[in-house]
């Protein structure tokens, strides 16, 4: 009786435990996400401007904002580049990280220089990498078009001309966030027990069907994970646009987010800011759901 | 034990960090320091603008035994920072710099203080034209610090190639047919800044302006699809198809270095020598050399504000006082200051050495300011996205000054 009494009391206690160990995670994240989202979806119904509220009051406008921003052809255009950039992304840089990471896991010696040196494009800060690119592809003193130039090679001013812009942002994010793939993916590949591939081997697997059928089966979480926090990521994506073309050249780069700084965040409008901010939540809580059901499984 | 430890030290951290953010922020604002000094803070528009008030300070800090922390943002985080501090009770900021077109959205909302109530007004010695949207009801609240003004950069071996000299180039037709032999001779013509919507708009303002068009009406209501606005834009979509669009730095490098020939660009930009490659002229504002002539050159002054809720008001005004003062302005001319001063822009000395500044004192004398609306902003994002259209082809001139006129119309209904 006495052993069972002092099982439920350290029972009670594990779970006095746990609970006061989610309880600060819990209250962040109440006063730093929750607070903030349901403000965010409240003034997405008014007509909240930073500086008008100064000289008047804010009044409701129900479902106003919402019309107008999603009848603006900008806002339109700003969510396919977003969804086209994000897809884009995604795509490429599961595929270089992915690769990378096959390569660098293959290597006997060398291992820890090559990780270290693929991964400093990710360590960079965003603007450093926006700068370093910027002078690279200037139709000025850039070193890219003086090299085509030297080759008889067609130049162009990258950043301006409406054929270039968007591919050159997605070829940056790429160059930037390819190593954060590859990191995860090497990570989940030196977990792959190495009875496996001996097996494989012995019974005559060549590469390809070792890579489909004992690779990446063992790392499809990881990938599954990856491509969830680069969609996410890919989805906001605001400082390299903002930094280089500012949405343009004609609005072919603008992102969601360019948009909302633009007509939300610049003009102090909030309220318009916001319901786009809502408008935003909800597409990458759709593109996320498949990879989030998944992990809820 | 153990556990009761960690979840003691957890809990006060949380403590900690909350009470950090929870800060009321007035660090920033003016206060005594321990050793009896006060500090203020000061926001300012970065580059040359915030360098040449940088040097001016130690001696007002010692004089009044204050500690001045100076924030150096760009264009866009100084509207939003002033903006923001402004929602405060207690503000951040004892001195802020205002570009002319923020004022009639800051004014409005009361972020700036009455300077003429703080004990201060303008002398006559500051160029007049510069000083009209200074004053609200008689009341001073801005003093134009930095004169810039647009002016027409350009390379001088490539115009004489065109069989043109600098001071010759007096109408938009003379500079379309430099800028299109420079094209022919392999060059870049005319560049211009596609990096966002407002460096578009500013960029073509100059040549609207020439043609005798504006972006609103006396009454404020938008005019972009006007018959001037349509064929100053026509002519601005044939004028930058001899160059391409480029950031500043690049724009400068590239009219300096003779790859390309001109630009519209600003004084603070560039400092050009007997020497130099590259020279400044203010815009003719005639569309022919028998045209007739307009004001064309666009303000983009720097002006000096109180803001209202500044915990220091009166040393703050007089830290203003001080900046303005006609000797400390002259000062700065040295370090590339350009102030809106006859005292300055006209004295034999600087201009036996900067040369240059009788172009500027004549572009400040007739120049204009952007539209003194509160919906600026919004403005020249719309119209500069529809140029963006225009410029690359997305939309004809007419469907996106149509669009444009629309838009606008919209917002000004508001």
């Amino acid at each position: 009786m006495a052993k069972r009494n002092n099982l439920s009391e350290s029972a009670v206690q594990a779970k006095r435990f746990s609970t006061a160990m989610i309880t600060p995670t819990f209250i962040v994240l109440a006063i730093m996400t929750v607070y903030p989202l349901l403000f965010t979806f409240v003034y997405s119904f008014t007509d909240y401007n930073l500086l008008g509220t100064m000289s008047g009051s804010v009044n409701a406008t129900g479902i106003k904002n919402y019309t107008d921003i999603l009848t603006d052809g900008y806002f339109q255009q700003s969510v396919w580049n977003t969804v086209k950039f994000t897809i884009l992304t995604v795509v490429f840089e599961m595929l270089v990280g992915f690769i990378m990471a096959l390569f660098v896991n293959s290597l006997n010696k060398g291992q820890k220089i090559m990780r270290t040196l693929l991964l400093l494009p990710y360590l960079l800060p965003t603007v450093t990498v926006a700068l370093i690119w910027r002078m690279m592809l200037s139709p000025n003193y850039g070193i890219v078009n003086q090299f085509l130039e030297s080759l008889h090679i067609p130049v162009y001013n990258w950043f301006s001309d409406i054929e270039t812009a968007f591919g050159m942002l997605v070829l940056i994010d790429v160059w930037q966030c390819a190593p954060f793939v590859f990191l995860l993916l090497y990570a989940a590949l030196q977990s792959v027990p190495q009875s496996q591939y001996e097996a494989a081997r012995m019974d005559g697997a060549g590469p390809l069907k070792i890579l489909f059928y004992i690779t990446i089966p063992n790392i499809k979480k990881s990938l599954a994970l990856c491509a969830l926090l680069r969609t996410i990521d890919s989805f906001r994506l605001f400082d390299k646009v903002n930094l280089l073309t500012g949405g343009g050249p004609a609005n072919s780069t603008s992102t969601i987010t360019q948009y909302l700084y633009n007509y939300g965040i610049k003009t102090f409008d909030f309220g318009f800011g916001s319901a786009g901010a809502v408008v935003m939540l909800i597409i990458v809580l759709i593109l996320s759901s498949f990879y989030i059901k998944r992990a809820i499984k | 034990m153990k556990r009761k430890s960690l979840c003691m030290i957890l809990a006060g951290m949380m403590a900690l960090s909350l009470t950090a953010c929870g800060g009321n922020g007035g660090g920033d604002s003016a206060e005594a320091s321990a050793d009896g000094s006060t500090t203020m803070s000061i926001a300012l528009r970065g580059g040359v603008y915030a360098d040449v008030i940088k040097e001016c300070l130690p001696a007002f800090e010692e004089e009044h035994n204050v500690t001045i922390d100076v924030q150096e943002l760009s264009e866009e985080d100084l509207h939003t920072s002033v903006a923001l501090n402004a929602t405060s009770a207690e503000g951040a900021y004892d001195l802020v710099m205002v570009d002319g077109s923020w004022m009639a959205e800051y004014t409005e909302a009361g972020v700036l203080a009455n300077l003429s109530d703080l004990g201060y007004e303008l002398d006559d010695d500051i160029i007049e034209a510069t000083t009209s949207i200074c004053y609200v009801d008689d009341s001073v609240y801005l003093a134009p610090y930095y004169g810039n003004v647009t002016v027409l950069m350009m390379n001088k071996a490539n115009v004489e190639e065109a069989g043109y000299t600098v001071d010759s180039v007096d109408s938009l037709e003379a500079v379309l047919d430099i800028c299109e032999q420079a094209k022919a001779n392999g060059k870049n013509g005319f560049l211009y800044r596609g990096d966002n919507q407002n460096n578009l708009v500013v960029d073509f303002l100059p040549i609207l302006l020439s043609y005798g068009g504006w972006v609103v009406d006396e009454e404020n209501q938008p005019t972009v699809n006007s018959d001037e606005f349509i064929d100053a834009m026509n002519y601005y979509v044939e004028l930058i198809g001899t160059g391409e669009a480029q950031v500043k730095d690049d724009l400068v490098a590239s009219i300096d270095n003779g790859a390309a020939t001109m630009g519209v660009a600003w004084p603070g930009w560039y400092t050009p020598t007997a020497d130099s490659a590259a020279d400044y002229i203010a815009m003719s504002g005639k569309a022919t050399s028998d045209a007739e002539a307009f004001a064309s050159n666009v303000y983009g002054i720097w002006c000096l504000g109180v803001p209202e809720n500044s915990q220091n008001k009166e040393l703050a005004t007089e830290l203003l006082s001080y900046l303005m003062d006609k000797d400390v302005q002259y000062s700065t001319v040295e370090s590339g200051g350009v102030p809106c001063r006859y005292s300055s822009l006209q004295d034999e000395e600087v201009l036996a050495k900067y040369p240059q500044y009788e172009v500027v004192c004549k572009a400040l004398e007739t120049g204009v300011y952007r539209p003194v609306i509160a919906e600026w902003t919004e403005f020249y994002t719309t119209l500069g996205s529809e140029m963006d259209n225009i410029i690359n082809g997305a939309k004809t001139v007419e469907e996106g000054l149509n669009d444009a006129q629309t838009e606008l119309e919209e917002l000004m209904a508001r």
